[in-house]
Protein backbone atom coordinates (compact mmCIF):
# COMPACT_ATOMS: atom_id res chain seq x y z
CA UNK A 1 0.00 0.00 0.00
CA UNK A 2 1.15 3.50 -0.77
CA UNK A 3 2.30 5.62 2.10
CA UNK A 4 2.53 9.32 2.74
CA UNK A 5 4.47 11.53 5.12
CA UNK A 6 2.62 12.77 8.14
CA UNK A 7 3.64 15.42 10.66
CA UNK A 8 1.53 15.58 13.78
CA UNK A 9 2.56 18.64 15.79
CA UNK A 10 1.12 19.46 19.19
CA UNK A 11 1.70 22.78 20.92
CA UNK A 12 4.14 21.32 23.43
CA UNK A 13 5.88 18.65 21.35
CA UNK A 14 6.23 16.95 18.02
CA UNK A 15 3.83 14.03 18.39
CA UNK A 16 4.67 11.90 15.35
CA UNK A 17 6.65 12.40 12.20
CA UNK A 18 7.08 9.73 9.58
CA UNK A 19 5.41 7.47 7.05
CA UNK A 20 1.76 6.62 7.39
CA UNK A 21 -0.72 4.41 5.50
CA UNK A 22 -3.97 5.93 6.59
CA UNK A 23 -5.07 8.75 8.80
CA UNK A 24 -8.55 9.48 10.18
CA UNK A 25 -9.24 12.91 11.65
CA UNK A 26 -12.39 14.26 13.29
CA UNK A 27 -13.49 17.35 11.35
CA UNK A 28 -16.46 19.63 11.71
CA UNK A 29 -18.50 17.49 9.26
CA UNK A 30 -17.59 14.15 10.82
CA UNK A 31 -14.59 11.88 10.50
CA UNK A 32 -12.47 12.17 7.41
CA UNK A 33 -10.10 9.49 6.19
CA UNK A 34 -6.92 10.38 4.35
CA UNK A 35 -4.98 7.92 2.19
CA UNK A 36 -1.95 8.45 -0.02
CA UNK A 37 -2.34 10.90 -2.93
CA UNK A 38 -5.24 12.70 -1.36
CA UNK A 39 -6.15 15.97 -3.07
CA UNK A 40 -4.98 19.20 -1.49
CA UNK A 41 -7.18 20.38 1.29
CA UNK A 42 -7.25 22.28 4.57
CA UNK A 43 -9.82 21.32 7.19
CA UNK A 44 -10.64 22.33 10.73
CA UNK A 45 -10.25 19.61 13.36
CA UNK A 46 -12.71 19.05 16.19
CA UNK A 47 -11.66 17.57 19.51
CA UNK A 48 -11.88 13.82 19.20
CA UNK A 49 -9.98 10.71 18.27
CA UNK A 50 -7.22 10.67 15.71
CA UNK A 51 -6.34 7.32 14.12
CA UNK A 52 -3.18 6.74 12.15
CA UNK A 53 -1.53 3.61 10.85
CA UNK A 54 2.21 3.28 10.50
CA UNK A 55 3.17 0.79 7.72
CA UNK A 56 3.20 -2.78 8.99
CA UNK A 57 1.71 -1.94 12.37
CA UNK A 58 -1.63 -1.85 14.10
CA UNK A 59 -3.55 1.43 13.88
CA UNK A 60 -2.74 3.81 16.70
CA UNK A 61 -5.04 6.17 18.54
CA UNK A 62 -4.61 9.63 19.99
CA UNK A 63 -6.85 12.05 21.81
CA UNK A 64 -6.58 15.46 20.16
CA UNK A 65 -7.90 18.94 20.77
CA UNK A 66 -8.98 21.47 18.11
CA UNK A 67 -6.67 22.44 15.30
CA UNK A 68 -6.32 21.96 11.58
CA UNK A 69 -5.12 19.46 9.02
CA UNK A 70 -3.48 20.26 5.71
CA UNK A 71 -2.89 17.89 2.81
CA UNK A 72 -0.48 18.96 0.10
CA UNK A 73 1.69 16.92 -2.29
CA UNK A 74 1.21 13.66 -0.41
CA UNK A 75 2.36 15.39 2.73
CA UNK A 76 -0.02 15.74 5.66
CA UNK A 77 0.37 18.30 8.41
CA UNK A 78 -1.76 18.01 11.54
CA UNK A 79 -1.60 20.99 13.90
CA UNK A 80 -3.43 20.59 17.20
CA UNK A 81 -3.24 22.17 20.64
CA UNK A 82 -2.58 18.84 22.30
CA UNK A 83 -2.26 15.18 21.34
CA UNK A 84 -2.03 12.23 23.74
CA UNK A 85 -1.60 8.49 23.33
CA UNK A 86 -3.93 6.20 25.28
CA UNK A 87 -1.06 5.02 27.49
CA UNK A 88 -0.20 8.62 28.39
CA UNK A 89 -3.70 9.36 29.62
CA UNK A 90 -4.28 9.16 33.33
CA UNK A 91 -7.73 7.66 33.74
CA UNK A 92 -8.17 8.81 37.32
CA UNK A 93 -7.18 12.34 36.42
CA UNK A 94 -9.56 12.48 33.47
CA UNK A 95 -12.35 11.17 35.69
CA UNK A 96 -11.60 13.80 38.28
CA UNK A 97 -11.55 16.54 35.66
CA UNK A 98 -14.94 15.39 34.38
CA UNK A 99 -16.41 15.60 37.84
CA UNK A 100 -14.87 18.99 38.52
CA UNK A 101 -16.09 20.39 35.22
CA UNK A 102 -19.62 19.02 35.78
CA UNK A 103 -19.66 20.64 39.18
CA UNK A 104 -18.46 23.95 37.73
CA UNK A 105 -21.19 23.77 35.08
CA UNK A 106 -23.86 23.32 37.74
CA UNK A 107 -22.82 26.49 39.53
CA UNK A 108 -24.13 29.76 38.20
CA UNK A 109 -20.99 31.43 37.05
CA UNK A 110 -19.98 33.96 34.44
CA UNK A 111 -20.41 33.11 30.78
CA UNK A 112 -16.70 32.82 30.26
CA UNK A 113 -16.15 30.40 33.14
CA UNK A 114 -19.05 28.35 31.83
CA UNK A 115 -17.36 28.10 28.43
CA UNK A 116 -14.05 27.10 29.94
CA UNK A 117 -15.74 24.41 32.04
CA UNK A 118 -17.54 23.10 28.96
CA UNK A 119 -14.32 22.90 26.99
CA UNK A 120 -12.59 21.13 29.89
CA UNK A 121 -15.43 18.64 30.13
CA UNK A 122 -15.28 17.91 26.40
CA UNK A 123 -11.50 17.39 26.55
CA UNK A 124 -11.69 15.12 29.58
CA UNK A 125 -14.51 12.99 28.13
CA UNK A 126 -12.59 12.64 24.92
CA UNK A 127 -9.45 11.56 26.78
CA UNK A 128 -11.37 8.96 28.71
CA UNK A 129 -12.99 7.62 25.53
CA UNK A 130 -9.65 7.26 23.81
CA UNK A 131 -8.20 5.57 26.87
CA UNK A 132 -10.98 2.99 26.96
CA UNK A 133 -10.75 2.36 23.22
CA UNK A 134 -7.03 1.85 23.50
CA UNK A 135 -7.50 -0.79 26.20
CA UNK A 136 -10.48 -2.56 24.64
CA UNK A 137 -8.60 -3.29 21.44
CA UNK B 1 38.68 55.58 60.87
CA UNK B 2 36.27 52.80 61.73
CA UNK B 3 37.39 50.20 64.18
CA UNK B 4 38.29 46.64 63.26
CA UNK B 5 35.07 45.30 64.67
CA UNK B 6 32.87 47.51 62.48
CA UNK B 7 34.82 46.60 59.37
CA UNK B 8 34.64 42.93 60.23
CA UNK B 9 30.82 42.99 60.54
CA UNK B 10 30.63 44.90 57.30
CA UNK B 11 32.75 42.25 55.57
CA UNK B 12 30.52 39.57 56.95
CA UNK B 13 27.35 41.22 55.74
CA UNK B 14 28.78 41.72 52.26
CA UNK B 15 29.73 38.06 52.19
CA UNK B 16 26.20 37.03 53.17
CA UNK B 17 24.71 39.21 50.44
CA UNK B 18 27.15 37.77 47.95
CA UNK B 19 26.02 34.28 48.86
CA UNK B 20 22.43 35.25 48.07
CA UNK B 21 23.26 36.94 44.79
CA UNK B 22 25.37 34.06 43.56
CA UNK B 23 22.60 31.59 44.51
CA UNK B 24 20.13 33.73 42.57
CA UNK B 25 22.50 33.72 39.64
CA UNK B 26 22.60 29.92 39.62
CA UNK B 27 18.83 29.61 39.98
CA UNK B 28 18.25 32.03 37.13
CA UNK B 29 20.63 30.16 34.88
CA UNK B 30 18.93 26.78 35.43
CA UNK B 31 15.49 28.32 34.97
CA UNK B 32 16.67 29.96 31.79
CA UNK B 33 17.92 26.66 30.42
CA UNK B 34 14.63 24.92 31.18
CA UNK B 35 12.52 27.68 29.66
CA UNK B 36 14.65 27.68 26.52
CA UNK B 37 14.09 23.96 26.14
CA UNK B 38 10.33 24.47 26.37
CA UNK B 39 10.53 27.17 23.76
CA UNK B 40 12.37 24.80 21.43
CA UNK B 41 9.58 22.23 21.85
CA UNK B 42 6.83 24.61 20.82
CA UNK B 43 8.62 26.38 18.05
CA UNK B 44 7.90 23.85 15.25
CA UNK B 45 4.18 23.93 16.00
CA UNK B 46 4.00 27.66 16.16
CA UNK B 47 5.97 28.21 12.98
CA UNK B 48 3.90 25.65 11.08
CA UNK B 49 0.71 27.32 12.28
CA UNK B 50 1.86 30.69 11.07
CA UNK B 51 2.91 29.17 7.78
CA UNK B 52 -0.55 27.69 7.33
CA UNK B 53 -2.33 30.95 7.99
CA UNK B 54 -0.04 32.41 5.36
CA UNK B 55 -0.89 29.73 2.86
CA UNK B 56 -4.60 30.21 3.44
CA UNK B 57 -4.02 33.79 2.43
CA UNK B 58 -2.21 32.88 -0.70
CA UNK B 59 -4.96 30.65 -1.93
CA UNK B 60 -7.90 32.65 -0.62
CA UNK B 61 -6.69 36.22 -0.34
CA UNK B 62 -10.22 37.62 -0.54
CA UNK B 63 -11.32 35.85 2.63
CA UNK B 64 -13.04 38.29 4.93
CA UNK B 65 -12.78 37.43 8.59
CA UNK B 66 -13.44 39.35 11.75
CA UNK B 67 -9.84 38.68 12.71
CA UNK B 68 -8.47 40.76 9.84
CA UNK B 69 -8.65 44.31 8.77
CA UNK B 70 -11.06 44.65 5.87
CA UNK B 71 -9.41 44.40 2.46
CA UNK B 72 -7.57 47.59 1.60
CA UNK B 73 -8.29 49.27 4.93
CA UNK B 74 -5.50 49.12 7.47
CA UNK B 75 -6.36 52.12 9.61
CA UNK B 76 -6.53 51.37 13.33
CA UNK B 77 -10.03 50.78 14.63
CA UNK B 78 -11.83 53.10 16.98
CA UNK B 79 -12.79 52.00 20.45
CA UNK B 80 -11.33 50.28 23.44
CA UNK B 81 -8.08 48.41 23.08
CA UNK B 82 -6.85 45.56 25.20
CA UNK B 83 -3.23 45.30 26.17
CA UNK B 84 -1.47 42.40 27.79
CA UNK B 85 1.64 43.54 29.64
CA UNK B 86 4.08 40.86 30.68
CA UNK B 87 6.28 41.71 33.65
CA UNK B 88 8.06 39.64 36.26
CA UNK B 89 6.81 38.70 39.71
CA UNK B 90 10.00 39.96 41.30
CA UNK B 91 12.38 42.80 40.79
CA UNK B 92 16.16 42.47 40.95
CA UNK B 93 16.38 41.97 37.24
CA UNK B 94 18.04 45.14 36.02
CA UNK B 95 15.92 47.28 33.75
CA UNK B 96 13.73 44.36 32.60
CA UNK B 97 10.51 45.46 34.29
CA UNK B 98 11.03 49.16 33.66
CA UNK B 99 11.43 48.62 29.94
CA UNK B 100 8.18 46.65 29.64
CA UNK B 101 6.29 49.19 31.73
CA UNK B 102 7.65 52.07 29.72
CA UNK B 103 6.31 50.47 26.55
CA UNK B 104 2.90 50.12 28.21
CA UNK B 105 2.92 53.77 29.24
CA UNK B 106 3.76 54.82 25.70
CA UNK B 107 0.80 52.82 24.44
CA UNK B 108 -1.46 54.38 27.06
CA UNK B 109 -0.36 57.84 25.97
CA UNK B 110 -0.99 57.02 22.34
CA UNK B 111 -4.38 55.49 22.99
CA UNK B 112 -5.74 56.31 26.47
CA UNK B 113 -8.83 54.11 26.05
CA UNK B 114 -6.91 50.92 26.74
CA UNK B 115 -7.72 48.16 29.17
CA UNK B 116 -4.69 46.64 30.81
CA UNK B 117 -4.22 42.95 31.44
CA UNK B 118 -1.12 42.50 33.52
CA UNK B 119 0.97 39.41 34.02
CA UNK B 120 3.30 39.49 37.00
CA UNK B 121 3.22 40.98 40.47
CA UNK B 122 5.68 43.76 39.68
CA UNK B 123 3.55 45.29 36.94
CA UNK B 124 0.39 44.95 39.00
CA UNK B 125 1.92 46.83 41.91
CA UNK B 126 3.37 49.48 39.64
CA UNK B 127 0.02 50.32 38.05
CA UNK B 128 -1.88 50.02 41.32
CA UNK B 129 0.44 52.53 42.98
CA UNK B 130 -0.16 55.05 40.23
CA UNK B 131 -3.92 54.49 40.28
CA UNK B 132 -3.96 53.22 36.73
CA UNK B 133 -6.92 50.82 36.52
CA UNK B 134 -6.16 47.23 35.62
CA UNK B 135 -8.81 45.15 33.92
CA UNK B 136 -7.40 41.86 35.10
CA UNK B 137 -4.12 40.72 36.49
CA UNK B 138 -2.59 37.29 36.34
CA UNK B 139 -0.23 36.45 39.14
CA UNK B 140 2.42 33.80 39.25
CA UNK B 141 2.01 33.12 35.58
CA UNK B 142 5.22 34.83 34.73
CA UNK B 143 6.98 32.48 37.08
CA UNK B 144 5.88 29.31 35.37
CA UNK B 145 4.60 29.77 31.84
CA UNK B 146 2.51 26.83 30.70
CA UNK B 147 0.33 26.28 27.66
CA UNK B 148 -2.77 25.99 29.87
CA UNK B 149 -2.11 29.43 31.32
CA UNK B 150 -1.58 30.92 27.89
CA UNK B 151 -4.84 29.37 26.76
CA UNK B 152 -6.64 30.87 29.73
CA UNK B 153 -5.29 34.33 28.99
CA UNK B 154 -6.02 34.10 25.29
CA UNK B 155 -9.57 32.82 26.00
CA UNK B 156 -10.18 35.90 28.12
CA UNK B 157 -8.79 38.27 25.50
CA UNK B 158 -10.59 36.58 22.62
CA UNK B 159 -13.84 36.64 24.55
CA UNK B 160 -13.54 40.41 24.87
CA UNK B 161 -12.66 40.64 21.21
CA UNK B 162 -15.61 38.53 20.08
CA UNK B 163 -18.06 40.55 22.13
CA UNK B 164 -16.67 43.73 20.60
CA UNK B 165 -15.47 45.13 23.91
CA UNK B 166 -11.88 45.09 22.75
CA UNK B 167 -11.34 46.36 19.23
CA UNK B 168 -7.65 45.63 19.06
CA UNK B 169 -5.40 43.47 21.17
CA UNK B 170 -1.78 44.25 21.91
CA UNK B 171 0.84 42.24 23.72
CA UNK B 172 3.83 43.91 25.37
CA UNK B 173 6.61 41.47 25.97
CA UNK B 174 10.37 41.36 26.05
CA UNK B 175 12.03 39.76 23.09
CA UNK B 176 15.37 38.05 23.28
CA UNK B 177 17.24 39.21 20.23
CA UNK B 178 20.39 37.34 21.05
CA UNK B 179 21.95 35.83 24.15
CA UNK B 180 23.17 39.23 25.26
CA UNK B 181 20.54 41.75 24.16
CA UNK B 182 16.83 41.94 24.74
CA UNK B 183 14.24 44.53 23.98
CA UNK B 184 10.71 45.30 25.14
CA UNK B 185 8.28 45.21 22.26
CA UNK B 186 4.66 45.90 21.76
CA UNK B 187 2.99 43.74 19.13
CA UNK B 188 -0.54 43.81 17.82
CA UNK B 189 -2.10 40.36 17.91
CA UNK B 190 -5.59 41.09 16.68
CA UNK B 191 -6.78 42.07 14.20
CA UNK B 192 -4.14 40.91 11.78
CA UNK B 193 -2.56 42.91 9.08
CA UNK B 194 -2.84 41.15 5.80
CA UNK B 195 0.67 42.25 4.95
CA UNK B 196 1.93 40.48 8.07
CA UNK B 197 1.14 37.15 6.50
CA UNK B 198 1.97 38.15 2.93
CA UNK B 199 4.22 35.99 0.85
CA UNK B 200 7.85 36.88 1.20
CA UNK B 201 9.96 36.95 -1.91
CA UNK B 202 11.52 33.66 -2.80
CA UNK B 203 9.11 31.68 -0.67
CA UNK B 204 7.41 28.62 -2.07
CA UNK B 205 3.97 29.42 -3.44
CA UNK B 206 1.25 26.78 -3.25
CA UNK B 207 1.09 24.93 -6.55
CA UNK B 208 -2.56 24.01 -6.53
CA UNK B 209 -5.51 25.52 -4.74
CA UNK B 210 -6.66 23.93 -1.52
CA UNK B 211 -10.09 22.66 -0.86
CA UNK B 212 -11.36 24.17 2.38
CA UNK B 213 -13.57 22.05 4.57
CA UNK B 214 -16.16 23.23 5.41
CA UNK B 215 -14.94 26.69 4.28
CA UNK B 216 -11.98 28.99 4.66
CA UNK B 217 -13.64 31.10 7.31
CA UNK B 218 -14.40 28.29 9.72
CA UNK B 219 -10.91 26.87 9.26
CA UNK B 220 -9.53 30.27 10.19
CA UNK B 221 -11.94 30.48 13.11
CA UNK B 222 -10.56 27.29 14.55
CA UNK B 223 -6.94 28.23 13.86
CA UNK B 224 -6.85 31.80 15.13
CA UNK B 225 -7.52 30.96 18.81
CA UNK B 226 -4.68 28.45 18.65
CA UNK B 227 -2.51 31.03 16.99
CA UNK B 228 -3.29 33.62 19.64
CA UNK B 229 -2.67 31.25 22.53
CA UNK B 230 0.51 30.10 20.81
CA UNK B 231 1.60 33.69 20.40
CA UNK B 232 0.89 34.48 24.02
CA UNK B 233 2.67 31.33 25.15
CA UNK B 234 5.78 32.14 23.19
CA UNK B 235 5.62 35.74 24.40
CA UNK B 236 5.40 34.48 27.98
CA UNK B 237 8.35 32.17 27.52
CA UNK B 238 10.34 34.75 25.62
CA UNK B 239 9.78 37.23 28.43
CA UNK B 240 10.57 34.60 31.02
CA UNK B 241 13.90 33.86 29.30
CA UNK B 242 14.68 37.57 29.20
CA UNK B 243 13.76 37.99 32.83
CA UNK B 244 16.10 35.20 33.84
CA UNK B 245 18.79 36.53 31.57
CA UNK B 246 18.41 40.05 32.98
CA UNK B 247 18.54 38.64 36.49
CA UNK B 248 21.68 36.69 35.64
CA UNK B 249 23.35 39.84 34.34
CA UNK B 250 22.22 41.86 37.35
CA UNK B 251 23.39 39.19 39.78
CA UNK B 252 26.66 38.79 37.95
CA UNK B 253 27.44 42.49 38.33
CA UNK B 254 26.27 42.34 41.94
CA UNK B 255 28.75 39.52 42.50
CA UNK B 256 31.52 41.55 40.90
CA UNK B 257 30.63 44.57 43.01
CA UNK B 258 30.70 42.40 46.11
CA UNK B 259 34.14 41.10 45.17
CA UNK B 260 35.41 44.62 44.71
CA UNK B 261 33.88 45.76 47.96
CA UNK B 262 35.33 42.79 49.81
CA UNK B 263 38.79 43.52 48.45
CA UNK B 264 38.57 47.14 49.49
CA UNK B 265 37.21 46.29 52.92
CA UNK B 266 39.81 43.65 53.68
CA UNK B 267 42.54 46.08 52.64
CA UNK B 268 41.09 48.66 54.98
CA UNK B 269 40.72 46.07 57.71
CA UNK B 270 44.37 45.07 57.41
CA UNK B 271 45.46 48.67 57.47
CA UNK B 272 43.46 49.40 60.59
CA UNK B 273 44.74 46.27 62.28
CA UNK B 274 48.33 47.10 61.32
CA UNK B 275 48.07 50.64 62.57
CA UNK B 276 46.56 49.37 65.83
CA UNK B 277 49.51 47.00 66.28
CA UNK B 278 52.00 49.74 65.43
CA UNK B 279 50.34 52.04 67.88
CA UNK B 280 50.46 49.42 70.60
CA UNK B 281 54.15 48.75 70.01
CA UNK B 282 54.87 52.49 70.11
CA UNK B 283 52.97 52.76 73.33
CA UNK B 284 54.75 49.80 74.90
CA UNK B 285 58.20 50.98 73.88
CA UNK B 286 57.45 54.56 74.91
CA UNK B 287 56.23 53.28 78.27
CA UNK B 288 59.37 51.17 78.69
CA UNK B 289 61.61 54.07 77.87
CA UNK B 290 59.78 56.30 80.35
CA UNK B 291 60.26 53.63 83.02
CA UNK B 292 63.99 53.32 82.24
CA UNK B 293 64.48 57.08 82.31
CA UNK B 294 62.81 57.28 85.71
CA UNK B 295 65.07 54.48 87.06
CA UNK B 296 68.16 56.22 85.69
CA UNK B 297 67.26 59.42 87.44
Amino acid sequence: MDTFQVHILAADKTFYEGPCVSLVVPTTDGERGILAHHSSMIAAIQPGTLRYQVPGEEPRLAAISPGMVKVEDNDVLVLVDSAERPEEIDEARAQREIEEAREALLQQRSRQEHQIAQATLARALNRLRVKNMGIGR
Amino acid sequence: MAGTKEIKTRIQSVQETKKITSAMYLIASTKLRRARQELEHTRPYFEALRGEIKSIFRTASDVDSRYFYPVGNDTPREGTYGCLVITADKGLAGSYNQNAIRQAQELLEWHPDTKLFVVGEYGRRFFAQRNIPIERSFLYTAQNPTMARAREISALLLDGFHRGELKEIFVIYTDMESAMSFQARSARVLPFHRTYFDTLDGERVAAEPFEFLPNANSVLDSMIPSYVSGFIYSALIDSFCCEQNARMTAMDSANQNAEELLGELSLRYNRVRQSAITQEITEVSAGARAQRQRKDR
